[in-house]
Formats: C-alpha cells, structure tokens, sequence
C-alpha cells in the first residue's frame, strides 16, 4: 500500500481548498490520479494554455530503495525527505513500506537506506512484525549484493533505544551485505542529525560505478514559496486557544480537555487521523526542583531556557551516563555501568531524582549538556475541518501521579490542561498520520475502538462523514472509569446517533461495578455482530493506550475471529496480520 | 360497578397524561426493555419513568451537577432511586448484609431508612439497574409497587416482639401487602429475567383494572398506645383493638394523607376519618374494598386531586363509606376507639415480654452511611455478621436490633460503641425527621436532609439556654409541600419554598391526631431562629406539667387548632393571613 499523495500547505490554493483536494486525493487510487493527471494536462493543451515542458532525466540515474518500518510515521516523512534529498543526487529513488516488502526485494537492490523506528520498550513496528520475522529467518536471502544505511528512530526514554535499526544493521551485515556508512541513532529531535547524515551517507551510498550528477534541475516542491510560513515541529505556529473544557465532572477522578485552537492565518491543514504536535512548557516548579538540585537556583536565565527549551524530566540510561562522565563521581559511575541496578532505578523516576540522589553542583553548559531538546506531545486531532474549518480540536487527558514520594504530572498534558487558558497560545505543527483513514469508499463499514482520549481521531472521523452527509455504517466502542462522570462527548453521539451519522455505539465503564469492564469485554459481549461486520469488509480501528488496551483488543479481535469462523487461535492471528496489511487493521496507539 | 347515584368524579373530562401511559403500558412493561438497551444515555424514555414508579424506582439526576454538564457535553448525571417493598420494614441480618452489597456496589455507598419502614437505594445508574434489582431478588425481596399508583410498602408498629398485638400487625402487613399487589409479572421479566409465558396477553389487574389507581396508595397498621406509623396520615390505616391481650380488630381510618401544593388552597393535608370496625379476617378485605372504592371515584383528570382524601372530600365520608360495605358484601361494625400516646420510638435498649432484648438506633435523617465519628453503615454491618435476631425499620427511619438474646446483648452492646453508634443527642435531634430533597429529589425546592442536621445544632443552643435539653418535640422538614417526612404532623416543621427558604408550621399533636398551621412564610435561617426562639423560651417557663409544645401553642394563643384538613388554610395568624 502505498502512501497517498498530499498537496503541501504552500500550495498555490486557499487552505480549505488544499484540505478539499487532499480529501479527495487521499481516496484515489494510482490510476484515478494518473487520469486525473493526464486529464488537467490535456484539458490545459486543448485550451491553448502553453504547459510547462515536464523535466526529463537525460541520463539513467542509480536506483536507490529507501525502506522505511514506521509506527507514527515519523520514519515514513523521514524516508519521503530522503528521497527527495537523493533525488537531487541523481539517484532514482523508489520509497518502500517495511508492511509491503519482504528481504527478497531488498536482496535484488544495490543501494539501500533503511530508516526504521523502535516502538515502545524496543519493539519493531507493528506494520513492519512480518518483515522483521522474514529477515530474521535463518532462511533470509543473502544480502550480497547490497550496500546499505541505516538510520534507527528511537527514544531514549525507552530502555532498548533504536533496536529495531541495529537488528537490521547487524542482520544485513549479517546476510552478507555491505555497510556503506555506521548507523544513526535518533532520538526524538531527530531532525538535525538526520539532515547531516543523509547529507553523507547518499553520496556513499552512490559508490565508484556511480554516474555524475544528471544536469536536471529538480524543484523542490516543499521549498516553493520559501517566504510562505513552513510550520514545523523546530517552527511552531502560535495558536490562540479559543476554548478549553474539562470534559470530565467534577465528581470524576480524571481530568481529560476538550481543547480548540484557531488555526485562523496558518494556513495549517489537516486531516481526521492526522495528530497535532504540541510545544509544551515545563511547569516552573519542576524546573526550580532541578535546578535546586544541580546547585543552580536562582539563575533566572537557565530558568527560563529549561522551562521552554529543555526536557528536565525523562530519565534514561543516556542521561546516566552523560552524568557519570561529567560529574566524574564514581557512585554514579557504578550505577550507569550495572544494567541491573539501572533498571531497577530508573522506572518512574525523573531527572531530578537523578540530581537529588547523587547530589553535584553543577554549571549551567553542563545541567543543558545533560538535557535533550524538550520533544514536542502529539496529539491526535478530535476534529475535521470539513465540520470546524480553521480550527483543530484535541483531546488532552492530564497525567497525574506519584512515584517515588513526588507528585508526578505529564509535561504537555498539564501545560495544556493546567497553565494555559482560554485566548493564551499553544505552539503546533501538523503531523500527517496517512494511515490512519476513513475508507476511501464511504460504504465500507467502520469499527471504532477509542476508549479515554482514544476517541479523538474517531469524532474528527464522525464529524467528516457528518459534514459530507454520509451515514456510512459505523460502530464505535467506547470506555472510560465511570458512566455518569467520564462518558467524553456523551451529548455528541447522542446527536450522532439519532441522526444516524453514527450507526452504533457499546460502552464500557470500568470503576461502575466491581467487575472491570473494558472494550474489549462489550467486543466479545457483541462478537456476532462484529464477527459479521468484520466478514462484510469493515475496516478496524483502534485508537489509545498501546502497552494494554491495544494488545487486548488485538486478543479480543483475535478470539472474536476464530469464535465466529470457527478457526485456530494461529488462523485468526493471520487473518488479522492479513487485515493489517491490507489496510483494513489500524492502529494509532501510544 | 360505580354507584350511579354518586357525583361525577371531576369536572373535567380529560384524563390526566398518566391514565394514558397506564393504559397504553401492555401492564406496566411500556418501553422499558428498549430504553435498558440504549447505552448512550442514562435516561429511560419520558412515559417509561411514570411507569418505573410501579416497579419501585424512579429516575433522578443529581442536581448539584446540573450546572456543569452541558458545558462539559454530558447529559444531566442521571441514576435511579430504587425502593424496597419491605411490609413491616423488618428484614433478616442475612438480608442486611446483601443489601449493603447492593448499595456499596451498585448505588452510592448509602443505605437510606425511610420515614415508610423501608429502604431506598439511591444513585444506580442504569447499567446497575439490573444487576441491583436482581440481587434485590435473590436477597427474597423486591420492589414492586414501592412506588406508583398503587397500594406501597404497608407499614406496621414497628416492634414485632412487644406483644402478640405487635406480632399480628406484621403478618397482617404482610398479607395486605402481598395480596394486593399487582398480577403483572412484568417486574420479574424485566429485572431477573423471568420468560414471558408464549403468545401471552398482558396478565389481568383483577383488583387494580388496567390503569391502576388514580394516585399512589398508603397504609398503615398501629398498634395503641404507640402511633409511630402516623396512622391517620394514610390513605387507610388500622388501628389494633386489643381486649385480653388478644387482637380483635381493628378500627378503620380512611382518607389520611399528607401532600399539597403551595398556593393553591383546595390541596390540603389531611388526618383520616375512622369509620367503623373490622375483624382480624376481614381486613386484607376491607384493604381490597377500599382501594376498589378509590379506584372507582377517584379523580383521573387532576393528579393533584386524586388521592383518596379528595375523594372522600367531595363524596362526604358516608357515602364513602357505604361504597366500601358495598364492595365489602356487608356494613362495618362501630369503631371502638382507641387513644395514643406519641408518635416517636422508644430508642435504647427495652426488654420485650419475651424476655429478648431490642436496641432502637436512632440514624439522623434515616441515612446509614460512615461519619468519622459514627460508622452506621461498618457498625450495622458488623452487627448483622453476629446478629441471630432481626432488624426492623421504623416509621421514623431508625431501626431496631430485635430479638437479642438476653446473652448476646453485651457483644452487640459492645459493638455499637465500638462504631460510635450509641451517642448522646438532643432530645430535639432524636425526635427529628427529614426527607432526601436536594440533590436528587426532583421534586424538592429547598434543602432538607443535608440541611436539618445543622439547623438543629443551632436550635440545640436556644433549648439548651431555655432548659429543654431533654424535652422532646417532635420537628420535621421536608423540601417540597409533599410530604414524606410527614410534616403537617410534627410539632415544628418546615417546609421548603425554595433555596434556604421554608415554611414554618406549628402546633401538631403530639400523638399524631391533628395537623399543624402555618405560622410564618418564606422565613430563612434566621427567622425561624427569631421566631422560634422567644416561642421556646416562654414554652419553657409557661407549660404546664407533661405539656407539649404543639398543644401549648395553642393553649398560649399562639396558633390555632386545625381541626380538620379543609380547615388546614384557615384561621392562619395575621403574620400570614393572605
């Protein structure tokens, strides 16, 4: 499955006439835009317009395949800049979907680049499981024709950091093939390092027999326009928040926000799927608490560069380290060299358990030196422009806890839901998530599994199907602690149900009865029913927690399979693999 | 057949909107079924709320939450409020501790006693209906016409042990309650899955008909010299006549009821009108005959006009009474009179003539839940995990351990200071009543339950510095003019007008045999204080020996006698005259 193709934001066209096209892109097959390609081209001949002559490569340019293994589609963008960058190097770049290749392709190429991300405590991609599985076979296909790169995705928040991209890397090499440049670890602020890396690696890549540099001038797109506002994750866009509503009553324990931003100016667009990266603030407590810690109270400048520049939370065996090396204190030393007490020490604890438990003063170049770049939290979008226009709503749950003997609370949800109000600013850029769609044929049947802030992307869904006036069949599961304190947008479905835009809801409170009741039990409650729907070609759709809800909703979906088509557990778990594959099995998940 | 000799029931034909849902209800089922099954929301269709009355539960939201939730797009914070049909409000410890179950499980938390010798569950959201009602069943009990428009919980002195007379009066609660109860089955097909018999038509209503009564029903069984059932506040109530300690009957009283409406004077409280004698056999036929009376003349076009009281009203009691005989086959023999000494419970331990012992607890306001300092709901419950006798709710919402055996007293004794249970109150506190109003009533305009426990303490200083520490009188409120608590009984009452305003009557008998009056309107805090507080003072220096503040206030001018329910709004004092 390839990528469908999306219209920069700089287009030439008014922003809800880029959102219009991309929503009628989106859903097109290969030969409808080559149709439509010839058809404006040739409508434009017919009238006389002169068109532009296309470019043509006067010379055969090495191909290059660019294999990405994505999960939230950061090593897809990735791998689209990758191309484009080795295009203008001459190569024939042809970018390739982990979920839609197997180690034979790969074997028959010369150049390749892989670009692969880490998933949660060092798995590979979903999409990209049977891949890993077939390359790690003993009867992979030897590699040794192949000269590759590879750049791993990861975060080091995670203990096993970009392990997907060094199981390749080792297995490639492995296999025979040659190592055309080291491997690139990335962290979250991936891009710098991504852009010098790339900026070495192709010309390696391109090797002796390569041809010179075609004398075809390639135009950047992205770049067209280049006064135009690019919105970035390094270049936010302002929004004013123009309405923000704990969703949940006061009686609940759970705080969740409805958030709106105005896009109004931007030019920002976005699609239901898609997700917002918000920039967020540290709260100036935790900061002074490190601060404090590292013997630096009292510099108001640090104290503002780490409030909105630094992360001066997230421990990882990195910051051990980094912290053994300068401080030199050999305790500490001890401890980042011990995997084993590293791992019982870092779970649920923040950098400035780090400073208060081996207490250093320290300069301020060496407390920055410590701290990564503070990533921007993504957010998936709540709402469609179709409905809200130049707006996008988030759904944002505060995280709140203790660990260790300190109160705990997320950095992005707490700024959001905490320290900013109505008519403040959020900064914000648009990340694209292309698969995670509505179908491209609105009678295609949907199911859609969003308990807690899960539900966001599936009232955007809602809300593009209400505006376009399609009652398509859908099906959404909902969950949450408590019916009568936590049922988010409840006045919303009713609406969408007695209008019919939504076809069916089930709903899952877990804290209303002893017994805990998730998603996944009013799945199994309804297997018939969604057995059928699943047989009548309804596309999946799981959108939340990943580390439990996710994995038992795959059981479920898994069980509610074999259940209904009197098939093995195994048989059920390839149909799944199967769906997945074919589009039909989504999931965004966190 | 109605008697065609009688007046017209109302002058206006229309049938009120409920008589219409009744009828349409194929015997109480409606859409009910439907409404369980649609899970985003947690109401129940507007007609199936009248009609869930009859299956003992009503659909509230919490009103302390109404502001919030559309801002934070929710619908109100709907949940149900289940009531028990408990004849005689006497359950086994086994029973108690599966209602704690159900409440700390699919309610709030909160075990509520009423002021009708049962309980109440509030806050069950409608996912918990089922499974709440079901347990309900398997506990032996259910809540089928605990509300609705139909004969409720009967109620019945409340100490089963004190004498054979007592003894008679549960098993005639009993009988009264389970042999008038509905035919339709629909309770048990909807909340514990009972099959409906193939093909079936609704069952037939051979006492009720097809659209029930024209208003709720009450009764209620006394047993002299003790009127803690407020006997004379029920549609119909009998009253124990015991000749050598032997049960002979029982005097009939016909036409007690206690609601009205603000503002409009022909709604009125009103104490029964005894009209003759029954023997012990024939009283569940006499029970049968009253409500075909009431069924018959009672006024379907105006809800507010239809209880039995309005009927008798406007027919005159013996023209009421000769429809009864008529359905009965037979007159009724002369009353024989009995007279009352109070209308409260004898709280603390008291030794029956059966030599077990009871301890009457006295719950503020009737709720059972755990305070810092008064765990009701952990000491009940730990009581009812030793306890071999019974418990037994009271018409004033306290509740007695019954039947202690003399050798256990000392360990329930022990736990019921273990929990804080046994503490001293005021005598005003302990002869207190108050209904649930706010949050979850929706009828009521004031506070009421949450509210009394403070008025109270106040009211405690000015009996304190008058030297009434330990002069009961009696003192309820409500939040609406309906009347659960039985208000226009009570020596004091108050009853709400809306936020921290209520109306302030006085001068009830004691022994439950005459109404209050309007002593001042619209009063806050302050003023009932202001009005009050001379009044108990001078009470304390002026009455006679044994005399009680209701009767003093008429002695002492005060306010004057209600002699009869329509004579409830007249002779008011100047501060309120129209």
């Amino acid at each position: 499955m390839t990528s469908p193709a999306r219209l920069p934001t700089n287009a030439p066209f008014p922003p809800d006439a880029i959102a219009a096209l991309n929503r009628v892109i989106e859903h097109t097959s290969p030969t409808q835009r080559s149709w439509l390609a010839g058809f404006l081209a040739g409508y434009e001949a017919a009238s006389g317009t002169p068109a532009t002559a296309p470019a043509v490569a006067s010379v055969v340019r090495p191909a290059l395949t660019i294999l990405f293994a994505t999960e939230s589609g950061n090593s897809e963008a990735l791998a689209r800049k990758a191309s484009k960058d080795a295009s203008r190097l001459g190569f024939a770049p042809r970018v390739l979907d982990a979920a839609d290749a197997t180690p034979a392709d790969l074997a028959r190429t010369e150049r390749l680049l892989v670009i692969a991300a880490t998933w949660g405590e060092g798995e590979a991609p979903a999409r990209a499981t049977d891949f890993m599985a077939a390359l790690m076979a003993d009867a992979a296909t030897r590699m040794d024709k192949v000269n590759y790169a590879v750049l791993a995705l990861g975060d080091r928040a995670y203990a096993q950091f970009c392990a997907t991209g060094h199981a390749i890397d080792e297995r490639l090499a492995a296999l025979g093939g040659h190592r055309a440049a080291p491997l690139l670890e990335c962290d979250l602020d991936y891009d710098a390092p991504a852009a010098t890396w790339l900026g070495t690696t192709l010309p390696a890549l391109r090797g002796k027999e390569a041809e010179p540099a075609p004398s075809v001038i390639h135009v950047d797109f992205g770049a067209v326009g280049g006064e135009a506002r690019e919105w970035s994750k390094s270049n936010p866009f302002e929004a004013e928040i123009t309405d923000l509503v704990n969703l949940n009553s006061s009686r609940s324990a759970k705080q969740t926000v409805h958030v709106e931003l105005s896009l109004a100016g931007s030019g920002l667009t976005y699609l239901p799927g898609d997700a917002i990266g918000v920039a967020p603030e540290n709260d100036s407590a935790v900061v002074e608490a490190v601060l404090d810690a590292a013997g630096l109270a009292g510099d108001t400048a640090l104290h503002a560069a780490l409030v909105s520049k630094h992360d001066v939370t997230t421990l990882s065996g990195h910051v051990v380290r980094s912290f053994a090396e300068l401080t030199g204190d050999p305790s500490i030393k001890d401890l980042a060299g011990d995997p084993e007490r590293l791992a019982d020490f870092l779970p649920g604890r923040h950098v400035v358990d780090l400073l208060t438990a081996f207490p250093n003063k320290l300069t301020p170049a060496q407390l920055t030196g410590l701290l990564r770049p503070l990533p921007p939290r993504l957010y998936s979008v709540a709402s469609s422009q179709a409905m809200v226009g130049e707006e996008a709503h988030l759904l944002v749950s505060a995280v709140r806890y203790q660990a260790h003997g300190r109160d705990r609370v997320g950095v992005a949800s707490t700024h959001i839901a905490d320290r900013r109000r109505v008519g403040d600013r959020l900064g914000i850029h648009v990340k694209a998530n292309p698969h995670f769609r509505l179908p491209s044929d609105p009678a295609t049947p949907i199911v859609m599994i969003g308990p807690g802030t899960g539900v966001a992307p599936f009232r955007a869904f809602m809300q593009e199907r209400d505006a376009a006036g399609l009652a398509g069949k859908s099906w959404l599961f909902f969950g949450d602690q408590r019916y009568t304190h936590d049922f988010l947008y409840q006045l919303e479905w009713q609406d969408l149900i007695e209008r019919g835009v939504l076809g069916r809801i089930d709903v899952a409170f877990s804290r209303d009865q002893d017994a805990k009741i998730y998603v996944q039990n009013r799945m199994w409650e309804a297997r018939r029913d969604l057995h059928r729907w699943i047989e009548d070609g309804a596309t999946l759709y799981v959108c939340g927690d990943q580390t439990r809800m996710a994995r038992d909703v795959h059981t479920a979906l898994r069980d509610i399979i074999a259940d209904g088509a009197g098939i093995a557990a195994d048989a059920a778990e390839e149909r799944l693999a199967a769906m997945k594959k074919q589009g039909r099995y989504l999931l965004d998940v966190y | 057949m109605p008697d065609t000799n009688l007046p017209p029931p109302s002058k206006t034909p229309a049938l009120s909107k409920n008589e219409g849902i009744k009828a349409r209800s194929r015997a109480l089922r409606g859409t009910i079924a439907e409404g369980m099954g649609n899970v985003v929301t947690g109401a129940l269709a507007e007609d199936d709320t009248q009609l869930t009355k009859f299956h003992g539960f009503y659909q509230q939201d919490d009103r302390d939450l109404r502001a919030e939730r559309g801002r934070k797009r929710m619908e109100p914070a709907i949940s149900f409020m289940a009531r028990l049909r408990i004849p005689g409000g006497r359950v086994s410890p086994q029973q108690w501790l599966q209602l704690n179950e159900i409440a700390r499980e699919r309610a709030n938390g909160t075990i509520r006693l009423t002021t009708r010798q049962t309980i109440q569950f509030h806050g069950i959201i409608k996912g918990n209906l089922r499974p709440a009602l079901s347990a309900v069943n398997d506990a032996l009990l259910d809540t089928i016409a605990a509300c609705g428009d139909v004969n409720r919980n009967v109620m019945c002195t409340s100490n089963p042990h004190a004498s054979p007379a007592h003894a008679e009066a549960l098993a005639l609660a009993k009988r009264l309650s389970d042999e008038l109860l509905p035919k339709t089955r629909a309770w048990h097909e909807l909340w514990v899955g009972e099959e409906r018999v193939a093909g079936g038509e609704p069952e037939e209503e051979t006492l009720y008909g097809p659209t029930y009564l024209p208003r709720k029903f009450k009764m209620a069984i006394a047993v002299p010299p003790q009127n803690d059932v407020d006997v004379f506040a029920h549609d119909l109530g009998f009253i124990s006549i015991v000749r050598d300690g032997a049960v002979i009957g029982y005097d009939v009283s016909v036409g007690g009821g206690m609601g009205m409406t603000h503002g409009e004077t022909d709604t009125f409280p009103r104490t029964g009108d005894v009209i003759g004698f029954c023997t012990p056999e024939e009283a569940v036929a006499v029970g049968d005959a009253v409500i075909r009376a009431q069924r018959d003349h009672g006024d379907r076009s105006v809800r507010k006009h239809a209880r039995l009281k309005y009927t008798i009203e406007r027919m005159g009691v013996d023209a009421f009474r000769a429809e009864v005989e008529r359905h009965l086959g037979h007159p009724l023999a002369p009353a024989h009179g009995a007279s009352f000494t109070g209308t409260g419970d004898h709280l603390g331990w008291l030794q029956s003539p059966d030599g077990t012992w009871q301890y009457c607890l006295f719950i503020e306001n009737g709720r059972v839940h755990d305070l810092p300092d008064r765990r009701l709901l952990s000491g009940l419950r730990a009581i009812a995990n030793v306890h071999r006798g019974e418990f037994v709710m009271t018409a004033n919402h306290n509740l007695i351990v019954a039947g202690v055996a003399a050798e256990d007293k000392a360990g329930i004794a022990a736990l019921l200071l273990q929990y804080g249970m046994e503490q001293g109150m005021s005598a005003l506190r302990l002869a207190s009543m108050a209904c649930v109003a706010l949050p979850t009533c929706g009828l009521a305009l004031s506070e009421s339950e949450r509210y009394l426990p403070d008025l109270i303490t106040k009211l405690d200083a000015v009996m304190e510095e008058a030297g009434l520490r330990d002069q009961p009188i009696v003192l309820r409120m409500t939040g609406c003019p309906n009347g659960c608590a039985r208000p226009y009984l009570a020596e004091i009452a108050m009853v709400g007008r809306g936020p921290g305003r209520y109306n302030l009557y006085l001068g009830a008998a004691p022994d439950g045999t005459r109404l209050n009056k309007l002593y001042r309107r619209d009063v806050d805090e302050k003023a009932i204080l202001e009005a009050l507080t001379p009044l108990l003072h001078e009470y304390a220096a002026g009455r006679e020996a044994g005399e009680r503040f209701g009767d003093w206030v008429i002695r002492a001018g005060h306010i004057q006698a209600t002699t009869a329910g329509n004579r409830f709004h007249e002779d008011l004092p100047e501060a309120v005259a129209a």
